[in-house]
């Protein structure tokens, strides 16, 4: 058996093993873990297509989120419009914006990219702050119940349990696992990476520069609107911050530049490490694991202080991973894996 | 009809004018080689012929067509291309999918463009590296795959900007034989250079410019033999 045949086997191996996992997990908070998982690889992906591969580092890609959740849900709250219908909504604003951004924005090169996306971003947020007759403000919108889903008059799911949304994340994340297999082994992968190594010398080949930046900017965009209205949906509750806040964009990039950018894999590796990681901080795991093995008493002091403390922490713990992670892999965990990989070959030859 | 003409180009950055009313034209199948001492505004003319900056004045045609104000990208697929003084590797892509950049302007098959990069990489005689990382490379080879990549766009005149800056004697005589096989296909080529021995040898004719000015043109002989070149060259108390 060949190596190409070799990882498509095991591939097989672990997509059937995803999908029966709902017939064999009944646990609602592990299930939420994997959701949240998918959620983030789905994330962390349609980022590497504009920041990986074409390298323009958006910091403002929670304008595409929270515009896809936001569309999604507002039609849903006030026109009673279902929610697979409104994600398509959410998919055309999404568009529009994301036109409207790449027209301005990619006159700017390297740090004033960077600078625009974060500023638009953050007129959407301001904009949903403030258009409360249309977004309900800082309130935010609240749908408790969302319609079930039929196919004529058979009901294929009412969306009580979380199996149809970990059904749904899955096939997210293996969407878009699957287009940025198909941009890397295209043109346009081509094309964006030679815009991200030298923009200069690919306008000299022949690569006209803003057609191809926003050719990447819309299908990242459209992806990223993709996950927020699944977020949305799944969460059932959406507000300024947790969908519009520089936090989630700064989350998006993340899940990539640490698990790899520019490669297929590494925001996978990015999410399976960054979202049991948070979710540990967040649910004060750590602490209760170090009273456990007795390396600090519930009671003492420190105990007491890290409790209190180390759930508020995830954003400085996530500060700290990622200067490590540019100290020591410039090249993301995928890079890093991938070096290990070549040594131990050269190693052994 | 020429394939390039130059008519009455002037560059201002500001008050400054780095080529002024320059003019030349130059037939199918030719060596044109481009020198003058360091400032000599030969790169500027480059990079607006190539569509990098619009010339402030006067009138550039390819194939009979105003190439002013178009785009790098638009002159490319039109057939000129150029390489870079600074050579600019796409560092993290293996050399064959520099190429394959290139080859990419006429195609949208990636088989294909693998195809037409690996016979490019066979003029330039470096279809072993193909797998290697271009940002690895020594500098003679960042030469060759500039050109090579050049090349793969299939241009109908390649503008080469210095191949040889930076080079020991084997390695330029290795571009000069490349050069000389690229015309033998029958490519014009216009060629900035600084080692006159090189440029002497391969170019039909050659264009001087000094301090933006069109200095002389003419075959080598007649450029190595007027007064006003060695002037420029070696100042005017050597003459």
């Amino acid at each position: 058996m060949n190596k190409s045949m070799l990882k498509a086997a095991i591939g097989l191996i672990v997509l059937a093993g995803l999908l029966v996992v709902p017939r064999f997990v009944e646990s609602p908070y592990a299930l939420h873990m994997m959701i949240l998982l998918f959620l983030s690889v789905s994330q962390g992906q349609s980022w590497n297509i504009l920041g990986g591969y074409a390298g323009q580092y958006s910091v403002g890609h929670a304008a595409y989120f929270g515009v896809g959740a936001y569309t999604t849900m507002m039609l849903m709250y006030s026109r009673q419009v279902v929610p697979w219908v409104g994600v398509w909504a959410g998919v055309a604003a999404v568009i529009v914006v994301a036109l409207v951004i790449g027209s301005i924005c990619f006159r700017l090169r390297g740090p004033y990219f960077v600078l625009a996306s974060i500023a638009v971003a953050e007129i959407m947020r301001l904009s949903a702050i403030n258009l409360t007759t249309l977004t309900n403000g800082a309130e935010g919108i609240l749908v408790t119940e969302i319609p079930a889903f039929k196919i004529g008059e058979r009901v294929v799911t009412d969306f009580l349990t979380k199996v149809p949304f970990y059904y749904i994340g899955l096939f997210l994340a293996l969407l878009t696992l699957a287009i940025t297999y198909w941009v890397q082994h295209s043109k346009l992968g081509y094309y964006f990476q030679a815009i991200r190594e030298d923009q200069d010398a690919a306008h000299s080949l022949g690569i006209h520069i803003s057609v191809y930046k926003n050719i990447g900017l819309v299908i990242s965009a459209v992806l990223t609107s993709l996950a927020g209205s699944f977020y949305g949906i799944y969460v059932g509750f959406v507000d300024p911050p947790t969908v519009l806040g520089l936090d989630v964009s700064v989350q998006i990039m993340l899940i990539c530049i640490i698990g790899g950018m520019g490669t297929i894999w590494g925001p996978v590796l990015g999410s399976l490490l960054l979202v049991p990681l948070s979710e540990a901080l967040r649910s004060n795991m750590i602490t209760e694991g170090l009273v456990k093995i007795g390396l600090v008493s519930a009671d003492s002091k420190v105990g007491l202080f890290l409790k209190e403390n180390l759930a508020h922490a995830h954003v400085l713990i996530y500060g700290i991973l990622v200067v490590l992670v540019i100290l020591f892999m410039p090249d993301g965990l995928m890079g890093f894996v991938k070096k290990l990989a070549s040594r131990r070959k050269r190693e052994a030859a | 009809m020429p394939i390039l003409e130059i008519k009455n180009v002037s560059k201002f950055f500001g008050g400054l004018a780095a080529n002024s009313d320059v003019s030349f034209s130059m037939e199918q199948g030719m060596i044109m080689g481009l020198i003058g001492p360091n400032g000599a505004g030969k790169t500027t003319l480059f990079n607006c012929i190539t569509g990098y900056y619009p010339p402030s004045k006067g009138e550039i045609l390819f194939d009979g067509r105003r190439m002013n104000g178009l785009q790098p990208d638009k002159v490319c697929k039109l057939g000129m291309v150029r390489t870079w003084q600074k050579v600019r590797p796409l560092a993290k892509l293996s050399v064959v999918d520099n190429v394959m950049v290139g080859a990419l302007a006429r195609t949208i098959s990636l088989k294909t463009a693998r195809d037409m990069a690996m016979e490019q990489l066979k003029v330039v005689r470096m279809e072993h590296r193909a797998d290697f990382l271009a940002g690895g490379l020594p500098i003679g080879e960042r030469k060759k795959l500039e050109v090579a990549r050049a090349l793969a766009t299939q241009p109908k005149l390649l503008l080469l900007d210095e191949v040889m800056g930076g080079l020991n004697p084997a390695e330029s005589e290795e571009i000069i034989q490349l050069i000389l096989d690229i015309k033998a296909q029958g490519l014009t080529q216009m060629v900035i250079e600084h080692d006159m021995k090189a440029i002497m040898r391969i170019s039909d004719r050659i264009v001087v410019l000094t301090s933006g000015e069109k200095l002389t043109e003419g075959t080598p002989q007649e450029v190595v033999s007027n007064q006003d070149v060695i002037d420029a060259y070696l100042g005017e108390s050597h003459a």
